[in-house]
C-alpha cells in the first residue's frame, strides 16, 4: 500500500474512532443517568455500549496501524503506548497515547468486571471521560486540522459529548436519591 | 474441649437470634476457617431483652462459651448497642466491644460484620455465609467472620459443664433445650423467663403477671414476628410447628402484650412506618416497597374497603426475599400476620368509618 | 416427567445482588420468562433457573453488575 493511502486510511479510521468512541460514551452516560421506564430502550443501549465499544477497537486498531506504517511522519510503536515519546507532534502524539492506555484499561477491565472488586471497576471505568477529551483533542489537534470536514465532525462530537456530560452531572433518578438520603443517616 | 462441637451437635443446640441455625454447623465452619467471632448482645428486635440480660447475669458462663468457641485465635467481639446499659457493662469488664447504631437492622448479622470491618452497620449481600470470608458488594474484602447471638454462646457453656442430657430434658425432640424469652408490654411484670419449646404460650404470659382479659391482641417476635389474637394466644403452644401455622417461628424469644387501649391498627400501622423508616436504603424493593406498604396499610386502617384491602395484599406479594437481609420479609412478616387477625375487623368496620357522610346516630353508636 | 427433570438441570441459576441492584430494568427484557419488575423497576424474580447462553447474556449486560451466576 502506498504511504498516501494509509496516511488517508489512517484519517478516515481515526474520525470514525473518534465517532463511535463519542457514541458509546453517550449512551454510557444515557445508561448510567436514566431510569425506567425506558427498560426496552435501556436494553439496546446496554448491548450497543457494550458491543459498539468492542466493535470500534477495530478502526481505532487500524487507525494505529496505518499511522505508524505510513513513512511520512515519524511514529514509533513506543509512542503509540507511552505518552510524549513521539517526535511528531510530541503533545498531541501523546494525548492520543493517553487515550490507548486508558482504552485497554477501561476494555480489559470491563471484560473482566465479574472478576475485580467493584468499586475498582467503577473508579476505573470514570476515566472513561478523559479518555474521550483526550481522543477529542489529539483528532481535533492533529489529522484534523486542516481538514474542515473532519474537524467539524469532530467539533461536533465534542459538542454532544460535551452537552450528554453536563445531562449526565445535572440528572439523578429516585434511585440515587433514596440511596444518598438513607445513606446521610447514622449508620457507624 | 475438641469435642464440643460433637457435644453442640448432640445436643441440637440452634442459634437463640431467631434464624434458628444449628450451631454445630456454624462453629465447625468459623473454627475450620479461624472465622472472628462477634457476639451479638444488640437485643435489636423491638422487645427484645434476653441478650443483655445474659451479659447481666452469666457474663463469666458467656466468655466460657467465648473460650470453648474460638479456642483462643483472635479477640472475640462483642457487639452492643452504643451507650447502652449492656455496652458499659461489658467495657467495664474488659471486653472488645463494637458500639452498634441504634438502628434496627444495624444489630443483623451482616450489618455487624461490615462495622467491624470498618463500613456502615448496614447489611450486606450474603452470596454465601461470611464465615468462609467472602465480599462486600462493591468489592471490599471481609475476613472470615461468625456472629453468633449470646444466648446461644451461654448454653455453649452450659451445654460443656451440664452435658447433652441435661439440655435436652428441656424442650421437645425438635427443639431442645432451654430458651430465653422475654415478655413484656401490657403485663404487671415484664419479664426475661428461662422457657423451652413445647409449653403453652400462656405459661409464659402468666409468669409475667397474666393476660389481663381487656386484652385483645399478643405480638410474637417483635417487628419481624406474628400477631395473634388472644384467644389464640390462649391455646398456643410455645414452639415452632404452632407458631408457623400463623405464619411466624420462635423468633428471638419475644412476646409482647399488646396495650388493649390502644386501636391495635393504629399500633401496628406504627410499626410498620417504623419499619420504613429503619430501612439501610441499599435495596430497591425496600427501600421504596416499604414506605408503599406503610402507605398502603395506613390507606386500608383508614378507609377499609375491598379496593384498599386487595391494594395492600398485593403490596404484601412484593417482599419475599428481594433485599440483601430479611428486613423486608420481616416486616410484611409482620403486615401480613397483622392484616389477618385485624382485617376482618376492620373490614366490618367501614360503614363506621370509610365514608363521611355516615348517618350521625350509626357514628354516635359506635 | 424424566424429561423435565433433565432440562432442569441444565438450567443456569441466577441471583440478584439487591444492593448493587439499581433498577435499569434490562434482565426482564433479557430474561423475559423469569424476570418482570415492579413499580419502580426493580425484578422481581418467578424463578431463578434460567437457559444458561440467555443467563450469560443478561449477566454481562446487566449495568450494575446485580446480576450473577449462581
Amino acid at each position: 500500500m502506498s504511504s498516501e493511502l494509509l496516511w488517508y486510511l489512517s484519517r478516515a479510521t481515526g474520525v470514525v474512532s473518534i465517532v463511535l468512541l463519542t457514541v458509546v460514551v453517550v449512551i454510557g452516560m444515557v445508561t448510567a443517568g436514566r431510569r425506567r421506564p425506558h427498560a426496552d430502550r435501556a436494553t439496546i443501549a446496554a448491548g450497543i455500549h457494550r458491543w459498539l465499544s468492542l466493535g470500534m477497537t477495530v478502526f481505532i486498531a487500524t487507525h494505529i496501524i496505518t499511522a505508524v506504517a505510513e513513512g511520512y511522519v515519524d511514529i514509533s510503536w513506543l509512542s503509540v503506548v507511552v505518552p510524549f515519546t513521539s517526535g511528531y507532534e510530541t503533545v498531541w502524539i501523546g494525548f492520543g497515547a493517553i487515550a490507548i492506555d486508558l482504552l485497554v484499561t477501561i476494555i480489559v477491565t470491563s471484560l473482566l468486571r465479574h472478576r475485580i472488586s467493584e468499586r475498582y471497576w467503577r473508579g476505573i471505568h470514570w476515566a472513561s471521560y478523559g479518555l474521550w477529551l483526550f481522543a477529542i483533542i489529539h483528532g481535533f489537534a492533529l489529522g484534523t486540522a486542516d481538514q474542515p470536514i473532519l474537524q467539524g465532525i469532530t467539533l461536533a462530537c465534542g459538542v454532544v459529548g460535551g452537552l450528554a456530560a453536563s445531562w449526565r452531572v445535572a440528572v439523578s433518578h429516585a434511585d440515587t436519591d433514596r440511596r444518598q438520603e438513607i445513606k446521610s443517616q447514622e449508620w457507624v | 474441649m475438641s469435642n464440643i462441637i460433637e457435644l453442640i451437635n448432640a445436643a441440637g443446640l440452634t442459634g437463640r437470634g431467631g434464624a434458628a441455625f444449628p450451631s454445630a454447623i456454624k462453629i465447625k465452619a468459623a473454627k475450620e476457617n479461624k472465622a472472628r467471632l462477634i457476639v451479638n448482645v444488640c437485643d435489636g428486635e423491638i422487645g427484645a431483652a434476653k441478650d443483655g440480660w445474659v451479659v447481666a447475669n452469666h457474663l463469666n458462663e458467656l466468655l466460657e462459651g467465648v473460650a470453648l468457641i474460638t479456642s483462643g485465635h483472635a479477640k472475640p467481639i462483642f457487639a452492643a448497642h452504643r451507650d447502652s446499659t449492656t455496652a458499659r457493662l461489658l467495657a467495664a469488664a474488659g471486653l472488645k466491644v463494637l458500639e452498634v447504631p441504634h438502628r434496627y437492622v444495624s444489630s443483623e448479622e451482616t450489618s455487624l460484620i461490615s462495622l467491624a470491618h470498618g463500613g456502615t452497620a448496614r447489611p450486606m449481600t450474603k452470596k454465601a455465609p461470611f464465615v468462609f470470608g467472602g465480599q462486600r458488594s462493591d468489592g471490599k474484602r471481609i475476613r472470615p467472620t461468625v456472629v453468633l447471638n449470646a444466648e446461644s454462646v451461654w448454653r455453649v457453656s452450659q451445654i460443656s459443664r451440664r452435658g447433652v442430657d441435661w439440655f435436652r430434658s428441656y424442650g421437645t425432640d425438635a427443639e431442645p433445650g432451654p430458651r430465653l424469652v422475654a415478655v413484656g408490654g401490657f403485663v404487671s411484670t415484664p419479664s426475661i423467663i428461662e422457657a423451652a419449646a413445647g409449653i403453652p404460650l400462656m405459661d409464659l404470659i402468666n409468669l409475667a403477671g397474666g393476660l389481663d382479659p381487656s386484652v385483645r391482641f399478643v405480638g410474637v417476635g417483635g417487628l419481624g414476628g406474628i400477631l395473634l389474637t388472644a384467644d389464640e394466644a390462649r391455646s398456643a403452644i410455645w414452639d415452632t410447628p404452632t407458631m408457623k401455622s400463623y405464619g411466624g417461628g420462635l423468633g428471638p424469644g419475644i412476646i409482647t402484650v399488646w396495650d388493649p387501649r390502644q386501636a391495635a391498627a393504629h399500633t401496628a400501622g406504627a410499626m410498620i412506618a417504623y419499619g420504613a423508616g429503619e430501612s439501610a436504603g441499599q435495596c430497591g424493593p425496600c427501600m421504596f416497597g416499604l414506605p408503599a406498604l406503610s402507605a398502603d396499610w395506613n390507606a386500608f386502617a383508614m378507609h377499609p374497603g375491598a379496593d384498599s384491602h386487595r391494594r395492600l395484599q398485593n403490596r404484601l406479594t412484593l417482599f419475599e426475599r428481594r433485599g440483601a437481609c430479611a428486613h423486608p420479609d420481616g416486616v410484611s412478616r409482620f403486615a401480613t400476620s397483622a392484616l389477618r387477625v385485624l382485617g376482618p375487623e376492620l373490614l366490618q368496620s367501614q360503614p363506621y368509618f370509610a365514608g363521611g357522610n355516615q348517618p350521625t346516630e350509626v357514628l354516635s353508636y359506635v | 416427567m424424566s424429561n423435565a427433570r433433565a432440562v432442569e438441570s441444565e438450567l443456569a441459576r441466577i441471583g440478584i445482588d439487591r444492593v448493587l441492584c439499581t433498577g435499569h430494568g434490562i434482565c426482564a427484557r433479557t430474561l423475559p420468562e423469569a424476570v418482570a419488575l415492579d413499580e419502580w423497576g426493580y425484578p422481581i424474580l418467578a424463578t431463578d433457573a434460567v437457559p444458561p447462553a440467555d443467563a450469560k447474556l443478561a449477566v454481562k449486560l446487566c449495568p450494575a453488575r446485580a446480576l450473577f451466576l449462581r
